[in-house]
């Protein structure tokens, strides 16, 4: 499959493409809630959408919270900063779960609808960036995962979601949910489309003290393994197509193995114990006199200021302020948060062995894409449970994507690949692989030339 | 959870919660909090915490002063007075 960015860069069709795009986009989106800004300027590049927790010069941060409605940053983010220079074209900021928290896309002021079913979400969070690479022919995003924030949405939206090894994209510019869980990653509408945009953001930046350069490695590896503790917790009707995707593999070339993996069976526990503890901190800094949301009342003493500010927060964010403080606590601090560091290590040890053989693989999801009906009846626990499948790359830090293989009642099924740390393009090339006999299907095509 | 630790950690996360929210709160925290007392059961005492998924080299950047571009933007986004910062009292 060749890149539809070089397609678009040869096109001679591009005079008052923007105005045309811009107006069709606007109109849909008032329905799906993808975007929260649509930059109208006229422009010529290819179009990229960028998730609201990274900056853009110029146009207003929020992370969908109100607390930062107003905040203008007045820098971009590296990885921005990068595509832009590449020569690709800020369309739009994408709406997503408040600061990233959640798996669905509804938390926020307006919860993001899939093209595929409005009825149905469309996955968090990077929610409107999937939503966006799924309603338009020629578009990549910038997106962020720290739990399975790019993976779940890609497999709801039917686009490919590609969250790279941890460091390799800066964060600088990031609004920060887990300093040691946020990834910066890509999604497009096919692996030719994600790699054109990583390569051209990848790389060391100083500015992020977290950032890595390591050389990437490829290998070829028709050896692929399915976890049999991850694989029981998918429901039924998804099992069945996965197996029968397992089975087209098999007919590629590629070995299936099936492997025990018990490490993995606190990865939920632990990934929530970290994120909601690096979260409670992060979410200090909206004191409600820098950024966004600004309390007036100068005569008041700190606290209640700060209190004063902090209630603009949305319930989830709420939620795991309590639970991130209440887990950093000096009594239960080694209860939770330090045996949390050791699963993780355990985890990263697992999956880093495992790797070692060949490529994990399983669904993206554990059930197929929800109603809102359905989402609001789960629990804060049943909710958290949907990533048991995104959870263990991203808490370990490792190279993973989410891809279409197939579509049940007219949904997209999504499937997931993992890779070792630092193996990214081995992930690529075999999306790549798959995509000579897939037929991608999408809803809407706007834009096309 | 009971209801006095509950509001110590809310006064303590500087969150103040109307009645309905701290009963919905309570609820679901002590649900979280189960989920989380399962990593007891995890044999992990003998390994290294892993703060980060990765070896990060520390890298650290030279005490040089650099300037940023344009204070008025860097500004932009506070009440200003005189080139300060307002803030509340603290």
């Amino acid at each position: 499959m060749t890149s539809s960015i070089s397609k678009f860069v040869r096109s001679e069709k591009r005079e008052g493409y923007y105005d045309r795009l811009v107006t069709d986009l606007t109109g849909l989106n008032d329905r799906l809630n993808a975007f929260s800004v649509i930059d109208g300027n006229m422009k010529v590049g290819f179009p990229l959408s960028v998730k609201d927790n990274l900056c853009v010069k110029g146009f207003e941060c929020t992370a969908s919270s109100k607390i930062l409605r107003g905040y203008i940053p007045p820098f971009s983010a590296t990885v921005v900063e990068r595509a832009l220079n590449a020569g690709f074209s800020f369309l739009g900021k994408t709406r997503m779960d408040e600061f990233g928290f959640g798996t669905f896309g509804i938390n926020n002021d307006k919860p993001v609808r899939n093209p595929f079913d409005e009825r149905r979400v469309a996955g968090g969070s990077s929610a409107g960036s999937a939503v966006a690479t799924s309603i338009m022919k020629y578009h990549v995003s910038l997106a962020e995962s720290t739990g399975g924030s790019i993976s779940a949405p890609a497999a709801f939206c039917g686009v490919v979601g590609f969250t790279p090894t941890y460091g390799l994209l800066s964060r600088y510019g990031l609004i920060d949910y887990a300093n040691s869980l946020d990834k910066v990653g890509v999604m497009g509408r096919s692996s030719q489309d994600v790699r054109y945009l990583f390569d051209k953001v990848k790389g060391y930046d100083r500015r992020d003290s977290t950032s890595v350069d390591s050389a990437l490695k490829s290998r070829e590896t028709k050896n692929l393994m399915i976890v049999e503790e991850l694989l029981d917790k998918v429901e039924d009707r998804v099992k069945t197509r996965f197996l029968g995707f397992l089975d087209r593999l098999k007919g590629n070339g590629y070995s299936v193995e099936s492997v025990s993996a018990k490490d993995l069976e606190h990865s939920i526990a632990a990934y929530y114990i970290i994120s909601m503890a690096e979260a409670s901190t992060n979410l200090a800094k909206y004191c409600g006199f820098k950024y966004g949301l600004k309390v007036d009342d100068f005569t008041k003493g700190y606290n209640d200021f700060f209190s004063e500010a902090r209630a603009s927060f949305g319930a989830e964010a709420k939620r795991r302020i309590l639970l991130g403080t209440f887990v950093r606590g000096k009594s239960v601090r080694s209860r939770y948060y330090s045996r949390a560091t050791k699963i993780r290590r355990a985890v990263i040890n697992r999956l880093k062995a495992l790797t070692k053989k060949g490529l994990l693989i399983s669904p993206t999801m554990p059930v197929l894409t929800p109603t809102f009906e359905e989402v609001e009846k789960l629990t804060p626990v049943q909710n958290y449970a949907m990533d048991i499948l995104t959870v263990p790359p991203n808490l370990a830090g490792m190279p993973h994507v989410s891809f279409p293989y197939d579509y049940l009642n007219g949904l997209p099924l999504g499937a997931q690949a993992v890779s070792d740390h630092f193996d990214d393009y081995t992930l690529l090339d075999f999306v790549s692989e798959w995509e000579k006999g897939f037929r991608y299907e999408f809803k809407y095509n706007l834009g096309d030339l | 959870m009971d209801q006095k630790e509950f509001d110590r950690l809310a006064s303590i996360s500087r969150l103040r919660l109307d009645e309905n929210e701290r009963e919905k709160f309570l609820k679901e925290i002590d649900e979280v909090i189960r989920l989380f007392d399962e990593i007891e059961k995890a044999d992990v005492d003998s390994l290294e915490p892993a703060f980060h998924p990765i070896d990060i080299p520390q890298r650290l950047r030279g005490e040089e002063p650099e300037a940023f571009g344009n204070k008025k933007e860097l500004l932009g986004n506070t009440k200003i007075y005189r080139f300060y910062v307002v803030g509340p009292k603290i």
